[in-house]
């Protein structure tokens, strides 16, 4: 029996408001504990909750660009469970009416597409953020200590319907939600920081089955390389199970990453259990058309669409989809490059390969201001015209990136321009091929790998200036001759 | 118990689970007060399924129910300053290093 995994994806986003989501206190980063609180977000009695406009801006964004139907008419309701970390014993959530439905999401991996249908995208508050201190282990506890900066902080949560099949969907799903909640300005899409947060589905079936199997929620995988361990190992976990006849419970597992492995968590609660009803605090939300439109009107390109502006430069998908998930800087730099070279490949490999591993090494962050694109055209030209060799373009690289100069100038300075002059190097190769005379009647009986050697005293004579490919051209034409 | 609360009881199928509930809102219950709760839990909630007897118009698309009429008015996305560090600390019990403390808790 073979046995086809299911997997379902909820991530929980955090905007880039200045502030909360129902009150006005600060969003901060900080480690300082409990330094931006009000009545509202401590759960105070008979403190008042007030949406945040740019939060309803941003979700409705997130919404219309994953193409959900957007409900008009919605409301909030409170999603109740008696945790510490939230002060109010409910969260505010929305339950039957989210403000997006029925959208969908296109990722890549490496040169296919594929549509990931979501199910809902609707707004929520975070919770504070509680530390247990005793001897290590969370249940030998001996009290738990509580950060309230965090309570209230809006977040977005879309789920997707249960139509991932395999950890890398999941990965490219998480990386390309990302990428759209960056571009659309709505969230800083830091990982590290927490500002993306998901929980999987998971359930394996006989393939072909009609029918889900029983599904275990996955949760505290912190980036993408434990999202992809922890299906992997589930997807595992579950299929030794069924394949023994073990019942899968349905529960809520934690991914442990040092151990590499779930555990039970608890035993999942019903939807029932957390008791959803309407907010008497918060009247019936309407997003009118007008809103709608304008919201519409500040939407940027999406990734999808730069990815296909991309390919039609003429780069495959898989480089179109790296391009899409970079810095801002980087595709508009490729595009400027690209119009001026007309070559998509040298300007993908140039930015993307030298540019960007040459910055990282020398951790330069952003380009120097005397940096322009128009230098980066003229390598790719000088190399395409073998003025330089490839080795002298990378030296030129670095050197632009240092110091305020010009390719040209650079290549002059450093006598880095090929001779390309046949006659010229013709001459130095007659002279060569008589002091090597032996390497010669060795090439002539086969040893065809000796011509490298003769390149190599070619290069040394003239001081790295010949194009080694007319070099070895013109070598072997000579021998043969 | 009187006899109008005895006849709904006697028509009741039973639907929820008071120890559950118990659990679920964090609070110890004595089997008295189990009983006790259970039954009055019991009449709330058929009273409450009198109103599936209603006759609603169905057709009628505007179902949309909240207790007030009023539209949500949103906010800007404005700084607005409040408590202090130490006011907001002020009514806790217990507190660490900036922390409110309470009793561990794990889900």
């Amino acid at each position: 029996m073979s046995l086809q995994p299911t997997i379902g994806i909820e991530t929980h986003i955090e905007l880039n408001t200045n502030t909360k989501m129902f009150c006005r206190c600060g969003v901060v980063d900080t480690e300082d504990p409990n330094i931006s609180l009000c009545p509202t977000c401590l759960g105070l009695p008979g403190a008042l909750p007030v949406p945040n406009k740019k939060a309803i801006e941003s979700i409705t964004l997130l919404a219309l660009s994953t193409g959900c139907e957007i409900t008009r008419k919605g409301m909030f309701h409170r999603k109740n469970y008696f945790y510490p970390d939230l002060p109010k014993n409910y969260q505010i959530s929305q339950f039957d009416l989210p403000v997006g439905l029925n959208g969908e999401l296109e990722i890549v991996i490496e040169e296919t597409t594929d549509n990931i249908q979501i199910e809902r995208v609707h707004m929520e508050e975070d919770t504070g953020k509680s530390t247990h201190s005793g001897s290590g282990r969370i249940e030998s506890a001996t009290s738990t200590a509580l950060d309230f900066n965090r309570s209230g902080v809006p977040l977005v949560e879309i789920v997707t319907k249960p139509v991932i099949t395999s950890s890398k969907q999941a990965v490219a799903y998480i990386e390309e939600l990302r990428q759209l909640a960056i571009d659309l300005n709505i969230s800083e899409g830091r990982l590290e920081k927490g500002n993306l947060r998901f929980d999987a589905n998971i359930s394996v079936a006989p393939e072909g089955s009609s029918e889900l199997g029983t599904k275990v929620e996955i949760k505290n995988m912190n980036s993408l390389r434990s999202l992809e361990r922890a299906i992997d190992y589930e997807i595992e976990r579950q299929t030794k199970a069924v394949e023994d006849g073990v019942e899968i419970i349905q529960e809520t597992r934690h991914w442990d990453e040092n151990k590499e492995l779930t555990s039970t968590m608890r035993s999942k609660e019903g939807s029932a259990d957390y008791r959803y009803f309407s907010d008497p605090d918060l009247p019936n939300m309407y997003l009118s058309e007008d809103f709608i439109n304008q919201v519409k009107s500040s939407m940027p390109q999406l990734p999808k669409k730069q990815r296909e502006e991309l390919v039609d430069t003429g780069l495959t998908l898989k480089q179109a989809n790296i391009l899409s998930k970079s810095d801002v800087w980087i595709k508009s730099l490729y595009f400027k490059v690209h119009k001026q070279t007309k070559d998509s490949e040298a300007s993908f490999n140039w930015i993307t390969g030298e540019l960007q591993g040459q910055m990282r090494k020398s951790s330069i962050e952003k380009l120097p201001e005397w940096f322009s694109y128009e230098y980066l055209s003229e390598i790719i030209e000088l190399i395409k015209n073998s003025k330089i060799s490839f080795t002298s373009a990378k030296v030129i690289l670095s050197e632009l990136l240092n110091t305020d100069t010009t390719p040209n100038e650079v290549a002059e300075q450093k006598n880095l321009f090929q001779e390309n002059d046949t006659d010229k190097i013709s001459e130095m190769i007659v002279q060569i091929l008589e002091e090597n005379q032996d390497v010669v009647d060795r090439i002539k009986t086969g040893e065809d790998k000796l011509v490298g050697f003769l390149v190599g005293q070619v290069m040394k004579q003239s001081n790295g200036s010949v194009n080694p490919g007319m070099a070895k051209e013109l070598l072997l034409k000579k021998i043969k001759d | 118990m009187n006899y109008f609360q005895a006849t709904l009881r006697k028509k009741l199928s039973k639907d929820f689970d008071i120890q559950n509930i118990a659990k679920l809102a964090s609070i110890n219950l004595s089997e008295d007060e189990q009983k006790e709760l259970d039954n009055d839990l019991s009449i709330i909630l058929e009273h409450v399924k009198a109103l599936s007897d209603l006759k609603l118009d169905t057709e009628q698309k505007e179902i949309f129910i909240h207790p007030l009429e009023k539209e949500l008015e949103l906010q800007e996305d404005k700084l607005v300053e409040s408590l202090t560090h130490e006011e907001a600390l002020s009514n806790a019990p217990e507190s660490k290093d900036g922390k409110f403390v309470v009793p561990p808790s794990m889900e």
